[in-house]
C-alpha cells in the first residue's frame, strides 16, 4: 500500500519549517515591501548590527552561564528523584510524584513575586545565582518527568546486574546508567534552555533589571531595530540551544562505552 | 536494612529541597495577598473584585487560555493521530519539533512578522490586489481580542501536544484497530474505544499544562497584547512594578486567585480520573 | 566454595516468604531448586546474591558471614530469566565488564569465555543483533567471566523456545562441570530440575519440603506435597502413597485396593501409550502408562497392598544437614 506523503510535508513544511525559514531568509533581506511591488534585497547588515552590539554580547554570554547552570541543576535534581521514584517503591510515592510535578501549574509569575522579598533578603535578588534559582521552577518538574520515565525504561534488573558484576556506585552510575539516559540529558538540555531562554518576567523581577539575558533585551530591541535585525535576533534565540546541545554531545561522548556508532535504536 | 529503605527519601533529597522554592514562593504570595497593615484582611481581594480593570482582566485571560489550549489540543490530536507513523521517523519527528527550540516571546515575533497590518500577509493581499491598502487588514496583533496571542500559543503549543501524545499513541496496538473493525465498528468508534480512553489522561494533563501556562505567562501578552483588557499576568506584573506599595498587595491577590483557579481545575481532573480508574477496577473484580 | 544457609527468613507485609530455610551445598555440587511459580524461588537467589536482606538467618560462604554484604562485593554470580545484556555494549564488552568493574585483565579470558559459548564470531556485535538463545549465552559468559565462586540461575531457559531450551541445559550443564563450579538453579520445570541438579531443594511454603537427589525424592517422598508435586507416586491420603508403576489395570493375586476410574483420552508419550484417568475416589485426574491395547472408558485400578507405601517422618524436612 503506497502512502501519500504530501500532506505531512505540505502541513509540517507549512506550520513548523516555514516559520523558521521565515526569520532566516527575512533577517538576511531588506524589510519586506512586497506591497510597493518591491522583491527581496539581500543584506547582511541586520547580523553585523546585531553583532556590533555590545549589550548583545554580554546578554549571550549571561544567557549561557545562566542556561547551563540551570541545565546542571536540573540534570543533578532530575536524575537523583527520577532514579528514587522509577526505581524504588516506597510510602507517600504517589504524593511525592505529584508534589514535584505540581510546580508546573503554578503560576511562575506568582512564585517569582512571593520570592522576591526572600531573595532580597538573602542577597540573592539583583544576582545571576537568584536568576538560576528562579529559572529552576518552570524547568525542574519537565526534568524530573523525563529522567523518571527514562529510568523506569533502563528497569531496575539491568542495574542489579551491573551490581551483581560487581561494579560500585559511581561505575555503575557512569558505565550504565548515564550511557543509556543519553537520549533523556539531550531532551532535558534543549527544554530547560530554551525555558530559561524564554523568561523576560521572572528574571526582571529576581535580577531586578541587573541581570540582563537575551529576553531582558528584546523588548528594548523591538522598539529600536527594524524587522531584519529583530529576525537576526530571533535566529540568535535559537542557535544557543543548538551551541549547548553541542557542548552536552561533546560531554556525552566522553562517556565510557560511547565512542562505538549507535547501530541499533532503543 | 535502614539505610535500604531510607535510600529513596536520600535520592529525592535535592528535588525536595526545590520544592522549597515554588512552595515558599507561593506560600508567600498568598500571606502578602492577605496582610493588612495590623493581621490579616481580605480587603486587598475585595478591592480587585471590585474593580472593573481586574474582572475584565480576568475574563479575558481565561477565555483566551481556553480557547488557545482546546484548540492547540484538538488540532495537536488530529496531527498526531493522523501522522503517528512519520513521527517514528527521526527527520519528520524534528521538523515537528523545531518550533520547540525557539522561546514563545520569539514565536510572537513571527506572529507579528505574518499578521501585523504591515505584516507579510498584508503586504501579499495587498500586492495581489485583494484589498486596496494594509490599512484594510483585520488587526490581528495587539488586538483587545486577542486573537494574536490565541495564534501564538496554538501555533506554538502544537509540537507540546504532538511530543506529548505521541508515545501514547506509539503505543497502541493495531489489532486494537483491527478488532473494533472485526466487530463491525466505524472509524469514529475506533478513536472513541480505542483511543480516547488511553490518551484522555495525557489529554488532561496538557491542557491542564497549557492552560496554566497561556492564562499566566507575561511574554507573549506583552507583545501581542493590547492595554484594555490585558491578560492577569500583565496587569499584575504592572501592579508589581507600579511604584505604589498599595497596588502590589493587588498583583499578589491577582496571582493568588489565578492560581487557585487553576488548582480547583487539577483537582477536578484528578477526582475526573481517579473516579474513572475506580470504575475501570470495580469492573475488573 | 561451599555455601552453608541457616535458617533463613523473610516476610513481605504479611506473606512468609522463607521460612527458616537452611542447606548446604558442596564446592563444586549443582543443586537445583524448583517448586510452584510464585513461591518465593527467586526471593531466595535474590538474598543468597545479596540483592535482598533476609529478616533474619546467615548465609556463610566457605564458613564466611555475608548475609550483610552488598552484592557488589559478593562474588556471586546471576543469570537472571531475561538475557539483561547491556544494550550500548558489544558482546565482548558485555563479558568483559565484571572483570573489568574488578580491574581484572579481560582479553584472554574473554578470548576464553566467546569461545566456550560460540559466540567468538558474534563478539563486536551489540545485543539487539543476537538471537535469544546466543543473548541468553553471552549472559551466561559474562556471569562467568569474574569467575564467580557460585554462580545462581534463575529459570535462564524459559524465555527460549523449547527445543533450543534442551541443547541450552545440556551444554550448561556440561560447562558448569568442566569449570567446577558450584551452583544453584532455580526452575519450576521438574525434568529440568533434575537435569541441572544433582540435588533438589524442593521449595514451597518458604522452605524446602524435602531436600535430597532425584532418585531419593522418587524411592521416598517425604510428604503428600513432594508426593502431589511430582508425578511419580499416587497419593492415597495422608499418611500413604503409591508408586505409579504399581498401578496395575488388571487384578492381582495377593490382596489388594480397587479403584474405579473415568478414561478421559490417551495419548503418547516416549512412544508409550499413557492414559489420562479420572479418579473419582481423590476427585483427581492422574496420568498412567497403560497397555498398549484398549481401554474401556470405564475401568478399575488394582493396588497390590503391599505396594502401599508410608510416608516415613512426620512430614517436615528440617534434617538433614
Amino acid at each position: 500500500m503506497k502512502r501519500n506523503h504530501l500532506p505531512f510535508y505540505f502541513i509540517a513544511g507549512l506550520l513548523f519549517i516555514a516559520p523558521t525559514l521565515l526569520l532566516l531568509v527575512q533577517s538576511f533581506t531588506a524589510p519586506w515591501r512586497f506591497q510597493r511591488g518591491e522583491g527581496l534585497q539581500f543584506q547582511l547588515n541586520s547580523w553585523s548590527l546585531l553583532f556590533s552590539d555590545p549589550n548583545l554580547w554580554s546578554a549571550t554570554l549571561w544567557s549561557l552561564v545562566i542556561g547551563a547552570m540551570v541545565l546542571l541543576m536540573n540534570v543533578f535534581i532530575g536524575l537523583t528523584s527520577g532514579k528514587a521514584l522509577a526505581l524504588y517503591s516506597f510510602q507517600g510515592r504517589t504524593i511525592v510524584e505529584s508534589l514535584l510535578l505540581a510546580p508546573i501549574l503554578i503560576p511562575v509569575l506568582a512564585v517569582a513575586m512571593g520570592l522576591h522579598l526572600f531573595m532580597i533578603r538573602v542577597g540573592l535578588a539583583d544576582t545571576w545565582v537568584g536568576v538560576v534559582l528562579i529559572h529552576l521552577v518552570p524547568t525542574v518538574p519537565y526534568s524530573i518527568k523525563i529522567f523518571h520515565h527514562a529510568y523506569s525504561e533502563v528497569g531496575r534488573p539491568l542495574m542489579e546486574q551491573s551490581q551483581m558484576l560487581g561494579a560500585s556506585v559511581i561505575k555503575q552510575f557512569l558505565t550504565i546508567e548515564l550511557p543509556l539516559l543519553r537520549t533523556s540529558i539531550r531532551s532535558v538540555t534543549f527544554l530547560t534552555i530554551v525555558i530559561s531562554l524564554s523568561q523576560y518576567a521572572i528574571t526582571a523581577i529576581i535580577g531586578g533589571g541587573q541581570v540582563i539575558t537575551l529576553p531582558m533585551i528584546f523588548f528594548p530591541f523591538l522598539d529600536t531595530a527594524n524587522a531584519s535585525v529583530m529576525a537576526a535576533f530571533s535566529v540568535w534565540f535559537a542557535i544557543l540551544p543548538l551551541v549547548m546541545y553541542i557542548v552536552v554531545e561533546g560531554l556525552l561522548q566522553l562517556l565510557p562505552y560511547s565512542r562505538k556508532p549507535w547501530r541499533i535504536q532503543t | 536494612m535502614r539505610l535500604f529503605r531510607n535510600k529513596p527519601w536520600f535520592l529525592l533529597l535535592p528535588a525536595l529541597l526545590f520544592l522549597i522554592l515554588p512552595s515558599y514562593g507561593l506560600a508567600t504570595a498568598i500571606l502578602e495577598s492577605i496582610r493588612g497593615t495590623d493581621g490579616f484582611t481580605g480587603e486587598h481581594y475585595e478591592t480587585l473584585f471590585a474593580s472593573d480593570r481586574f474582572t475584565a482582566s480576568f475574563l479575558f485571560s481565561v477565555r483566551t487560555a481556553l480557547i488557545a489550549s482546546v484548540l492547540s489540543l484538538a488540532a495537536g490530536v488530529l496531527l498526531t493521530r493522523t501522522f503517528s507513523g512519520y513521527l517514528e521517523k527521526n527527520i519528520p519527528r524534528l521538523s515537528v519539533w523545531l518550533p520547540m527550540v525557539f522561546p514563545h516571546l520569539v514565536w510572537g515575533y513571527i506572529m507579528i512578522l505574518l499578521f501585523a497590518e504591515t505584516g507579510l500577509f498584508s503586504q501579499l493581499l495587498v500586492s495581489l490586489g485583494w484589498i486596496e491598502s494594509s490599512n484594510e487588514f483585520p488587526i490581528w496583533t495587539r488586538d483587545s481580542n486577542g486573537i494574536g496571542i490565541i495564534l501564538t500559543y496554538i501555533w506554538k503549543e502544537i509540537p507540546f501536544v504532538i511530543l506529548m501524545l505521541f508515545p501514547v499513541y506509539s503505543a497502541i496496538p493495531r489489532s486494537y484497530y483491527d478488532l473494533v473493525e472485526t466487530l463491525g465498528g466505524s472509524r469514529w468508534d475506533q478513536f472513541k474505544t480505542v483511543e480516547w480512553p488511553r490518551i484522555l489522561p495525557v489529554l488532561l494533563e496538557v491542557f491542564l499544562i497549557i492552560f496554566a501556562f497561556t492564562l499566566t505567562a507575561y511574554e507573549v501578552p506583552a507583545l501581542l497584547g493590547t492595554t484594555f483588557p490585558e491578560m492577569v499576568s500583565v496587569l499584575s506584573y504592572q501592579w508589581f512594578y507600579s511604584g505604589s506599595f498599595e497596588d502590589r498587595p493587588l498583583a499578589f491577590a491577582a496571582m493568588t486567585g489565578t492560581s487557585f483557579l487553576i488548582m480547583l481545575g487539577a483537582l477536578a481532573a484528578y477526582l475526573y480520573l481517579n473516579r474513572k480508574r475506580m470504575r475501570a477496577m470495580r469492573g475488573r473484580l | 566454595m561451599t555455601i552453608q544457609v541457616e535458617r533463613l527468613s523473610k516476610k513481605f507485609r504479611i506473606d512468609q516468604v522463607l521460612n527458616s530455610l537452611s542447606f548446604k551445598l558442596e564446592a563444586g555440587e549443582k543443586m537445583s531448586i524448583v517448586g510452584p511459580s510464585g513461591s518465593g524461588k527467586t526471593t531466595l537467589l535474590r538474598i543468597l546474591a545479596g540483592l535482598e536482606i533476609p529478616d533474619q538467618g546467615t548465609i556463610l560462604l566457605e564458613e564466611k558471614d555475608v548475609t550483610r554484604l552488598s552484592a557488589r562485593k559478593r562474588n556471586i554470580g546471576l543469570v537472571f530469566q531475561q538475557p539483561l545484556l547491556f544494550p550500548h555494549m558489544t558482546v565482548a564488552e558485555n563479558i568483559a565488564y565484571g572483570a573489568h568493574m574488578n580491574g581484572k585483565k579481560t582479553e584472554s579470558t574473554v578470548k576464553d569465555l566467546l569461545a566456550a559459548v560460540n559466540l567468538t564470531e558474534a563478539s563486536a556485535q551489540f545485543p539487539a543483533e543476537l538471537s535469544g538463545g546466543q543473548q541468553q549465552r553471552a549472559a551466561l559468559a559474562r556471569a562467568l567471566a569474574n569467575e564467580p565462586e557460585i554462580l545462581l540461575l534463575d529459570e535462564p531457559f524459559s524465555s527460549l523456545d523449547p527445543n533450543l531450551r534442551q541443547d541450552m541445559r545440556y551444554w550448561v550443564r556440561d560447562l558448569l562441570d568442566k569449570r567446577g563450579i558450584t551452583s544453584i538453579f532455580v526452575t519450576h520445570d521438574r525434568e529440568e530440575a533434575m537435569l541441572m541438579g544433582d540435588k533438589i531443594g524442593v521449595f514451597h511454603e518458604g522452605t524446602f519440603q524435602q531436600f535430597a537427589t532425584a532418585e531419593e525424592i522418587k524411592r521416598n517422598p517425604r510428604n503428600p506435597f513432594i508426593v502431589e508435586f511430582f508425578d511419580h507416586h499416587l497419593l492415597l491420603n495422608d499418611q500413604q502413597y503409591v508408586h505409579i508403576q504399581d498401578i496395575q489395570f488388571s487384578e492381582p493375586s495377593g490382596p489388594c485396593i480397587t479403584y474405579e476410574a473415568e478414561l478421559l483420552q490417551t495419548t503418547f508419550r516416549f512412544s508409550e501409550k499413557v492414559a489420562h484417568l479420572y479418579v473419582k475416589e481423590f476427585d483427581e485426574k492422574i496420568t498412567l502408562p497403560t497397555p498398549d491395547d484398549d481401554l474401556s472408558k470405564h475401568i478399575e485400578l488394582y493396588i497390590p497392598k503391599d505396594a502401599v507405601q508410608h510416608f516415613q517422618s512426620d512430614g517436615k524436612c528440617n534434617d538433614e544437614q
